[in-house]
């Protein structure tokens, strides 16, 4: 499939939103759906219907099928080893908390260390918040370069004898950063320590190789992969899903139920309680194939081409500010406008059909230390093209004149 | 159009010059808000005398220019109402702001009517209303004294 038509692949361009074109710039908060996907979910509700892993007539193994199928398409597109590493959740922010909850049930103590960034969504922060709540850990936090960025030399600054976990994102949502895992796993592994990567911004835009990368879980979000909402998956090492305990508890996950025993389930159903989004895991099995058939390394040449286009564009702006100029930087365009409130610039944008994100996009430790309140950003995907990033720019100029900035 | 209707001259001006800006020396009555969608704050800050007239007013925060020009209309029109005038209002305006088409209050004026119609356009933008409406609530915790911090999300 080629990259350069993609648009027509998804039905909601076809539509006119408030009279206008969409040019849809909100990817990294949630990515639009190819007609493949929708129309998949459509087909299991109508045509194959049934619960998964339970019954044993005809439809229910014939589901069961589907389930596992999609288990195996992102076993591939990830090359983990096992596919019994992959878990599906009910999201990114499930998958974080999975960890963060059964790290702390079994593997953390009072006084141990989690080193985390300061570029972090608030879902790779308040799941282990919790655990300073509960458990008296202590969060540290690698600082935010003036460039967006995290060096590896501050992550090594912040580790100490205590450190049991380094808890990172892969791509920020909001610098667009693109941060050193490998050479982060590598480091925090000859000293022992565990590698959780929050991938919600990676997964969607970046190659992964998860027997490469080495990390021992790796959180993703479905509805960013141009996949259904409600889902996500999070890849674990296997010695560490055996090894951890259950997250919850109910159908599906047990082996046997006694009035004084319990014991649970093998992996993945260990994980996986009461019944699932069955009908998203199905049909993200088109999203994974629909990024498979335009090819990963097309999407990156891609988007950095919009990225570089669109930091072009934004920078020869007078009065846009951007966050961030990180070395390796994803598709995102956060900024700000000298004198306009990030809120008043999306609504101002929206009336010329140009959707895109304004807030602190989950990420308040991040806005406090660059001092503001709230950024606007635009974030691309692979439907985008250099006129979307030419109509926000337009729209930003619209911006100037209703506030009457030069 | 419709933009047209929002950002209006005099919200405009407003949101860049807001009135009151600031603490009011010997305030006796004050309440924080908090919209957590946009991260916008605001304090208010009263001086109520012995006849519960609103002697002094004013406010902290940063904001889009929606709820900086609602907030600096706001306390430049309950600057010298009494407590009962005030809340009705505030009781008014955020009707307004809801679902009627005008203004009520008998202890508006005209030309303080006029002032904040202006801010009506907010109501074909519903993910505006709370920047618009947040000073207005956390002026009536201020006068109830709420220890509470007022949140655009409970």
């Amino acid at each position: 499939m080629k990259i350069e038509n993609i648009k027509t692949e998804f039905p909601i361009f076809d539509e006119k939103i408030q009279n206008n074109d969409l040019v849809y710039l909100d990817s990294a908060n949630s990515s639009q759906k190819p007609k493949v996907v929708a129309d998949k979910i459509n087909e299991f509700y109508t045509k194959q219907f049934s619960n998964v892993g339970r019954s044993v007539h005809y439809l229910a193994v014939a589901a069961t099928n589907l389930y596992e199928n999609t288990r195996s398409s992102v076993q591939k597109y990830i090359n983990a080893k096992d596919k019994n590493e992959i878990v599906f959740t009910k999201g990114a922010t499930e998958a974080l908390n999975l960890v963060a909850n059964t790290l702390g049930q079994k593997y953390l103590n009072e006084g141990d260390e989690i080193l985390i960034t300061e570029l972090e969504h608030h879902s790779n922060y308040v799941p282990w918040h919790f655990l300073r709540k509960s458990k008296n850990i202590k969060i540290n936090f690698a600082e935010v370069n003036d460039n967006g960025d995290i060096s590896i030399e501050d992550i090594e600054k912040k580790i100490t004898s205590k450190t049991k976990v380094i808890a990172i994102t892969h791509l920020s949502n909001v610098t667009g950063a693109i941060l050193p895992v490998k050479e982060i796993t590598d480091l925090a592994h000859s000293k022992g320590i565990i590698v959780v990567i929050d991938g919600c911004q990676g997964a969607p835009h970046l190659k992964l190789d998860m027997q490469d990368l080495d990390c021992d879980f790796y959180a993703i979000s479905c509805h960013k992969m141009y996949g259904p909402t409600g889902l996500g998956v999070l890849y674990g090492k296997k010695k560490w899903l055996e090894e951890l305990p259950p997250y919850q508890g109910g159908g599906g996950m047990i082996r046997e139920v006694k009035k004084d025993k319990i014991s649970y389930g093998d992996l993945p159903n260990k994980y996986e309680a009461g019944t699932m989004a069955t009908a998203q895991v199905i049909a993200f099995d088109q999203s994974i194939k629909f990024m498979e058939s335009i090819g990963i390394e097309n999407i990156m040449k891609h988007e950095a081409d919009l990225v570089e286009y669109g930091q072009e564009l934004l920078q020869k702006n007078n009065s846009v500010k951007l966050i961030g100029s990180p070395k390796n930087k994803g598709g995102v365009l956060s900024f700000t406008l000298e004198g306009v409130h990030p809120h008043d610039i999306a609504t101002i944008l929206d009336e010329d059909g140009v959707a895109i994100r304004a807030g602190h996009h989950c990420c308040q430790i991040l806005h406090d230390k660059l001092n503001i309140p709230a950024s606007a950003r635009a974030s691309v995907g692979i439907y985008n093209t250099k006129d979307d990033l030419d109509k926000l720019n337009d729209s930003i100029n619209n911006c100037k004149k209703i506030f009457n900035l030069k | 159009m419709n933009l047209k209707e929002l950002y209006q001259e005099i919200i405009l001006e407003h949101g860049k010059n807001p009135r009151n800006l600031g603490k009011v020396h010997e305030f006796n009555k004050d309440a924080k808000g908090h919209n957590p969608l946009c991260g916008d704050n605001v304090h208010v800050y009263l001086k109520l005398n012995g006849q519960k007239i609103v002697e002094d007013i004013s406010f902290e925060g940063s904001g889009c220019a929606i709820s900086m020009a609602s907030a600096s209309i706001m306390t430049d029109l309950i600057k010298g109402k009494n407590e009962h005038e005030a809340k009705e209002i505030v009781e008014d305006f955020l009707g307004m702001i809801k679902e009627n088409p005008d203004l009520k209050s008998e202890y508006l004026k005209d030309d303080e009517k006029t002032k904040l119609m202006c801010l009506s356009g907010v109501k074909q933008y519903p993910m505006r209303v709370k920047c618009a409406t947040l000073s207005w609530h956390t002026l009536t915790s201020a006068m109830d004294n709420s220890k509470e911090i007022t949140n655009t999300e409970s």
